[in-house]
């Protein structure tokens, strides 16, 4: 691709006295999959310069759309055109060639190479037959100089953390020379403060001409990076906004069709005075330290604190996953003795992990099969010979209440989105009549309609009487569902909240350690 | 809860659903047998014949009884090296058995499987307890199992077992003989040897324990996804140990069977018997990877190789080429599944 292109009567000069100026634009794209039709007339266009969101629920066609744009795949129908030429690109390779790079969610390094060599993987400056080493250390150690991150080129990989590895990519898109960088997901992983870094590499990219396509589900923290926003809804293109002129309740809106009055249900559920689950002095050493807590039967309980503060690692230690040094769990008053999660789901507690496809669902198993599995004892008989028709009523009953899209119960799990193998996972529970429910970040990744969908689930399990823990980095969520907030920090917990009572500053006081903010009661 | 607001998934790029892609599998293999039975049948005359298809049969029993035990813990995620040594062991102790303690046969081989189901057992906890990768563990099971036949036996065969020791592997149900006139004996009808009744009755069994029961859901659920498996309650190790079990008690009745056959325990019989297992199972689309797989493929697998062997003998290729061809076979046919699973 010829860079010195007199498209629009501008010379491509560097990118950084170019801004403003049209980098890539897709008319009219359609994309056809045998029974699909995946985009119908999208548009988009870039801008060097500018980060460019785009937004939409889970099958709204944006990773289609990116895939189109990274040379994954070709359009059925529709123009492409990058620096004022048509084009089309019949792999990421090409794509790449030209400066189109993309990250992906789930990042592509290899852990056992070090950050130079993955970043110049299958372009290793040589000399001769040979690698030549200290060409690719310092021009590792320029990408990575150029982004402002202090990251040793020699370290492995593997030692970095995920938002280290997340530089290393962009390092490596960078030195592609790339000028169009798509960012899928950039920040589901990171902590706080590790997205602030990412937002000042980003900020300085944009400054240097780069074009970023930026895709996320978390809308609130767009409006420090983004400068426009394209909104898709099944496939189809429904508007492009400077971001400034927009809010997040309209960019809302438009992605589910409707007008959300609000984020969360009302609440129907009211807390009783009955102990359901209590944790005394529970300790894992050099985890979590002296957690204590009570959980009223029909009360949402939030766990709050910041990642690694130890909320995770002590649901898993009361569900038996990892074990306990200290400390005592009683369920309705009754001390029990869990040693393996088996012992915790006889007792009626229920665990829905962070991570659902590495720990929540067998994904190349169908729904039905995920659904049963915590409780096949009620679909079989003593010899534990499967009963089918009950297995196929208790899959629909289930599927019916909790309004779970699949073709078929025999549906293999990966192929749903992420909002209802959610659902498949609280079925798999509700059909084994816990009574304690602990939510690990159950609305990660999950698109805006579902996540209304699983709070209003949520409340009608504490409506039953059921107790519910919710695991949750998002505040708006913790103050938006629970009654309670237990606040960690440092694997304790620095104080349990009345949700109604407090604010998101209250929260992050404690969870930063500085106990009760001056000025509250 | 009346939320509709998710759009439904994509369905599986390609046209074809998985199960669809299942059946095209489950075809192929299918299908490649009987090519393989046709062509077998217009190269050689004595082929196709109701004596020749219980010699195959008869031939297949070992590969498929190995196969199955390998099924099952391939689907779990994990492999079993170990069966070719362990059923030299096994049918090594039940000889010993009857000739040197006198047991009567029907014991003594019981003997030989518990030593089979023994060595799994040991297989197993060295994967859930040691947390060996199963590849390892198995291996060194494989080197252990023989040094111990060869040691015992001083590398030595044990004949001199007696006729009832041969009645499991030669004996047949429903053979029909008849007296001539002139007093020889004609053979009306071989029977069914006994071997593949009991080859027959396994594979009915373990498909269902896999399809129908609780364990074989808790089977395929760790392969899938052993941790998910584990947090919904399923006993990981104690399923896992059991297809190690299953696997080593099969190895076990194979070397019972194969001893029984010779008349004669010999240390050094099953020798790389593990390959034709696995590869009876990955012809028969049980992904290495784990959470798929089915003893109906398996049963194709072992066929398809049965017949490879039985047919490239009768039209006299020469045992090199014949582990060629095979080899080609494996190759092949792990290709198409490669080409099944890509998205």
């Amino acid at each position: 691709m010829p860079s010195g292109t007199i498209a629009d009567g501008r010379i491509d000069a560097r990118p950084a006295r170019a801004a403003g100026e049209t980098l890539l634009s897709l008319e009219n794209i359609c994309k056809e999959f045998p029974g699909v039709k995946a985009l119908q007339g999208v548009h988009f266009n870039l801008r060097r310069g500018e980060v460019h969101a785009v937004c939409g629920e889970n099958g709204a066609g944006k990773s289609t759309l990116m895939k189109i744009i990274s040379g994954v795949y070709a359009p059925t129908s529709g123009r492409l055109v990058y620096k004022g030429q048509p084009c089309s690109f019949a792999s990421p390779l090409e794509a790449e060639a030209v400066g189109i790079a993309i990250i992906h969610q789930e990042l592509n390094l290899i852990p056992h190479l070090s950050v130079a060599e993955n970043i110049y993987l299958a372009r290793e400056p040589r000399r001769g037959f040979f690698v030549d080493r200290k060409a690719l250390r310092a021009n590792a150690k320029a990408c990575l100089d150029r982004l402002g991150v202090a990251i040793d080129p020699d370290r492995l990989v593997r030692e970095l953390s995920v938002a280290q590895c997340q530089m290393v990519e962009i390092a490596k898109a960078l030195s592609l020379d790339a000028q169009v960088l798509i960012m899928d997901e950039p920040t589901s992983s990171l902590t706080e403060q590790e997205t602030r870094l990412l937002f000042k590499v980003i900020h300085d990219l944009r400054a240097s001409g780069v074009g970023i396509v930026y895709i996320s589900h978390r809308l609130d923290e767009m409006a420090e990076i983004v400068d426009r926003v394209t909104v898709l809804r099944d496939g189809r293109y429904i508007a492009t906004d400077d971001f400034a002129a927009t809010n997040v309740d309209a960019i809302v809106a438009r992605m589910v069709g409707r007008s959300l009055e609000e984020k969360f249900p009302e609440r129907n559920s009211r807390p009783t005075t009955d102990v359901i689950l209590s944790a005394r002095g529970l300790t894992r050493h050099r985890v979590f330290q002296d957690i204590d807590f009570d959980l009223f039967r029909g009360e949402i309980l939030g766990f709050a604190g910041l990642m690694g503060a130890g909320r995770t690692e002590v649901a898993r230690a009361i569900f038996g996953a990892d074990a306990l040094d200290a400390g005592t769990v009683s369920l309705e008053g009754r001390v029990l003795d869990i040693r393996s999660p088996r012992d915790a789901i006889k007792a009626g507690l229920a665990y829905l992990s962070e991570d659902r496809k590495a720990q929540g669902l067998a994904v190349k198993m169908p729904v039905d099969a995920n659904m049963t599995l915590a409780n096949m004892e009620a679909v079989s008989n003593r010899f534990g010979v499967i009963d089918f028709t009950r297995h196929a009523e208790v899959a629909k009953e289930y599927i019916d209440l909790l309004s779970i899209k699949t073709p078929s119960p025999d549906q293999p799990v990966r192929l749903l989105s992420g909002g209802n193998q959610q659902k498949i996972i609280i079925g798999k529970w509700l059909f084994r009549q816990s009574r304690v429910l602990i939510f690990d970040e159950p609305t990660r990744g999950i698109d805006v309609g579902a996540k209304f969908a699983i709070y209003q689930i949520m409340d009608e399990l504490a409506a039953k009487g059921i107790g519910v823990i919710l695991i949750s980095s998002e505040l708006p969520e913790i103050l938006g569902m629970t009654d309670r907030v237990a606040v960690f920090h440092h694997g304790r917990i620095a104080g349990v909240l009345e949700t109604a009572a407090t604010s998101q500053e209250e929260i992050m006081h404690f969870a930063s350690g500085y106990g009760r903010p001056a000025g509250h009661g | 809860m009346t939320m509709t607001v998710t759009t439904p998934p994509a369905p599986a790029r390609g046209g074809l659903t998985d199960r669809q892609k299942d059946i095209v599998q489950k075809f192929a293999a299918l299908g490649s047998l009987l090519v393989l039975i046709v062509v077998f049948s217009l190269s050689s005359g004595a082929f196709f014949t109701v004596n020749n298809g219980m010699t195959i049969a008869l031939q297949v029993t070992s590969i498929a009884l190995l196969g199955i035990g390998a099924t099952c813990v391939i689907i779990t995620g994990g492999i079993d090296l170990s069966v070719g040594s362990v059923l030299a062991l096994s049918g090594v102790i039940a000889a010993l058995a009857v000739k040197e303690l006198g047991m009567p046969v029907p014991f003594a081989m019981m003997f030989g499987i518990l030593t089979g189901a023994f060595c799994g057992l040991v297989n197993g906890i060295l994967v859930t307890r040691l947390r060996l990768p199963p590849f390892i563990a198995t291996l060194g099971m494989m080197l252990i199992a023989r040094g111990v036949a060869l040691q015992i036996t001083g590398a030595r065969a044990i004949s001199g077992l007696g006729e009832s020791f041969g009645v499991l592997g030669n004996g047949a149900l429903f053979r029909v003989v008849t007296i001539a006139d002139d007093g020889f004996p004609t053979v009306v009808f071989p029977g069914i040897p006994y071997p593949v009744i009991l080859m027959a009755v396994i594979a009915v069994a373990v498909s269902l324990m896999l399809n129908r029961s609780v364990l074989g859901r808790h089977i395929y659920a760790v392969g899938s996804n052993s941790e998910a498996a584990r947090l919904s309650g399923v006993d990981v190790a104690g399923v896992t140990r059991f297809t190690y079990v299953l696997s080593g008690a099969l190895a076990g009745l194979t070397g019972c069977v194969l001893m029984s056959r010779l008349v004669t325990a010999q240390p050094n019989e099953g020798v790389m018997y593990e390959l034709d297992a696995i590869a009876s199972a990955v012809i028969g689309g049980t992904s290495l990877i784990g959470g798929v797989g089915t003893i109906s493929g398996t049963f194709i697998g072992s066929f398809v190789i049965g017949i490879l062997r039985n047919g490239l003998n009768m039209n006299g290729v020469s045992a090199f080429t014949q582990q060629i061809i095979i080899g080609l076979v494996i190759l092949l046919t792990v290709w198409i599944d490669q080409l099944r699973n890509r998205k």
